[in-house]
C-alpha cells in the first residue's frame, strides 16, 4: 500500500528520536568494556516496514544527529563513515521490506522472520560494522601507523560491539515486527 | 533504570561565540579541519592550539567540559602512541630497549605529534556543539543544504525530519522511562542475567514504544497536513537567522589565520 510522503517524513523524524533515546540506554556491558545499545533497532524496523529509501534516510539522519549530539572528529572521511554512512547502512534492511510485507499480509509471521527480519537485521548490521571497520583503517592510515595487519584486526575487534548489538536487535525485531503488524491489522499500512 | 532526558553537549552560557550564527561556526570548523591537516610540525600544532585556546576563552566554556571528550579516546590514543613508538626486535639503535622491545625516538616524536593533532581536532570541533543548540545546528544545516535544492535534494524535508526528531527526543525519553518503571513495578528485571535474558526483558518495553511511534507519526502527519504543510521551497520561519557583518568578519579573519598557519608551519 502506498504510504503518503508526509507520513514517511513524520515516521523518519520519530524513528531518529527513538534511536537517540535508545542510544542513552545500555542493555548490557560487554566483558571487555564495550556497551550494547539498541540505536540500530528503530532504523532497522522502519527500513523493514517502509523500504530501502526510508531506511537509508532515517539512518543517515540519525548519523547526522548523533554527530551533533556526540561528535568525534579525527578525519573528514572518518566522520562520514562513522556517522551518516554507518547508520545509513542499517537502512539496507529495507531490501527485505517487500518480503516482510507479503509474509505479513498472509499472516505468515514465522516465515517473514526467516525470509525478511533476520536477513534484514544481519545485512543492516553488517553494513554498519563494515563502515566502522573501514573508518578505523582510515584513522590508522591517516595517522601513519605502519603495523602490518594489526590495524585491520584491531579495528575489527574494537567494533565487534556492533555484532553483539545486532544479536540483541534480531531478538527484539523478531518480537516487535509481528506485534506491530497484528496491531495494525497485517502488513504495512 | 532511568532514561537520561538531557541530551547534547550545549553549555548554556552567554559568550561572543555562542551568539555567532550556526552557519559561521560550521564554516569555521571546516576551515579549522583543513588547517589542522595542513600543519606538519610542532610549531604549527602550537599555533593551532593557541587558536583553540583563544576560541575556548571567548566561548566561556569550562576547560574541563571541553576536554571531556578526550577521556573516551584514551585507549585509541594510547594505541596510536604505542604503534608509532614501540618496535619489536629493532635493528637500529633505539631510545630505550627492554628485551626484544625497543622504543624508537623518532617514532615517539611522531606518535606524540599525531596524538596532539587528534586532541586538537576533537576539542576544536566539539566547540561547535558546545556553543550551539541542536535546534540552531539543524537550522544552520538546512541553510547550508539549501543550494542542493537546485539538484532536487529535499533540504526542507530533511530539516523537518531533524526538527521532529529533536522536538520528540524528550517526549520519547519520558515515555520510555514511564514504560520501564511500569514494567519494573510488574517485576521485570533489566539488570540481571546475560545478553539474551536482558534483551528479552526489553520486549515488553519496546513493543508499546514502537506501536506508539507509528501511531504518533500518523497523528503528526495528519496535523501537519491539516496545517497545509507541503515541505519544500517557499516555507518560511518564525525566527529566521542570518549571518551578520560580525559573522563574516570572524569567519574571514579566523579562516585567514588558520590557512596561513596551515600553509607556513
Amino acid at each position: 500500500m502506498n504510504v503518503p510522503r508526509i507520513r514517511i517524513v513524520a515516521e523518519i523524524g520519530l524513528t531518529v528520536a527513538l534511536s537517540a533515546v535508545l542510544g542513552l540506554i545500555s542493555v548490557w556491558q560487554m566483558p571487555q568494556g564495550g556497551s550494547v545499545s539498541l540505536v540500530m533497532l528503530p532504523i532497522l524496523l522502519l527500513a523493514l516496514r517502509r523500504g530501502l529509501p526510508a531506511g537509508l534516510a532515517a539512518g543517515a539522519l540519525y548519523g547526522v544527529l548523533d554527530f551533533i549530539l556526540k561528535p568525534y572528529f579525527f578525519h573528514p572521511v572518518q566522520v562520514v563513515l562513522d556517522y551518516p554512512l554507518a547508520f545509513a547502512a542499517c537502512g539496507l534492511a529495507g531490501l527485505f521490506a517487500s518480503a516482510w510485507t507479503s509474509a505479513a499480509q498472509e499472516e505468515k509471521y514465522a516465515s517473514g522472520l526467516w525470509r525478511a527480519v533476520l536477513p534484514g537485521v544481519a545485512v543492516g548490521a553488517l553494513g554498519r560494522y563494515v563502515a566502522h571497520v573501514i573508518s578505523g583503517l582510515v584513522f590508522f592510515s591517516s595517522y601513519a601507523v605502519e603495523a602490518g595487519q594489526a590495524p585491520l584486526i584491531y579495528s575489527a575487534a574494537y567494533n565487534s560491539f556492533v555484532l553483539v548489538s545486532a544479536a540483541a536487535c534480531a531478538i527484539l525485531a523478531s518480537a516487535i515486527m509481528p506485534a506491530l503488524s497484528r496491531v495494525e491489522g497485517g502488513g504495512s499500512r | 533504570m532511568r532514561v537520561p532526558v538531557a541530551f547534547g553537549q550545549y553549555v548554556p552560557v552567554s559568550s561572543p561565540v555562542h551568539t555567532l550564527d550556526a552557519k559561521t561556526k560550521m564554516g569555521l570548523v571546516a576551515v579549522f579541519t583543513v588547517g589542522v591537516f595542513l600543519v606538519d610540525g610542532f610549531w604549527g600544532l602550537l599555533a593551532i592550539a593557541g587558536c583553540v585556546g583563544v576560541a575556548l576563552a571567548f566561548s566561556m566554556v569550562p576547560v574541563r567540559i571541553a576536554l571531556r571528550g578526550i577521556r573516551a579516546l584514551t585507549l585509541l590514543l594510547s594505541f596510536t602512541l604505542v604503534a608509532h613508538a614501540v618496535r619489536w626486535n629493532p635493528a637500529t639503535v633505539t631510545l630505550v630497549r627492554i628485551g626484544p622491545l625497543g622504543i624508537d625516538g623518532q617514532g615517539l616524536v611522531d606518535g606524540i605529534f599525531f596524538v596532539v593533532r587528534v586532541i586538537l581536532l576533537v576539542v576544536g570541533t566539539s566547540l561547535l556543539t558546545l556553543t550551539t543548540t541542536p535546534v540552531q545546528l539543524t537550522d544552520g544545516l538546512e541553510r547550508v543544504m539549501r543550494p542542493l535544492e537546485a539538484l532536487r535534494f529535499p533540504a526542507g524535508e530533511v530539516a523537518m525530519m531533524l526538527t521532529i526528531a529533536l522536538r520528540f527526543i524528550p517526549t520519547t525519553a519520558q515515555e520510555a522511562e514511564k514504560i520501564i518503571v511500569a514494567q519494573t513495578a510488574r517485576g521485570a528485571r533489566f539488570d540481571e542475567g546475560g545478553l539474551i535474558r536482558r534483551t528479552r526483558a526489553f520486549v515488553p518495553v519496546m513493543v508499546p514504544l514502537f506501536v506508539n511511534l507509528f501511531r504518533r507519526a500518523e497523528d503528526l502527519a495528519l496535523a501537519m497536513e491539516s496545517r497545509c504543510y507541503r515541505g519544500g521551497p517557499g516555507r518560511t520561519r518564525l525566527n529566521p537567522s542570518h549571518m551578520t557583518v560580525r559573522d563574516w568578519l570572524v569567519l574571514l579573519c579566523a579562516s585567514a589565520v588558520l590557512i596561513v598557519v596551515g600553509l607556513l608551519l
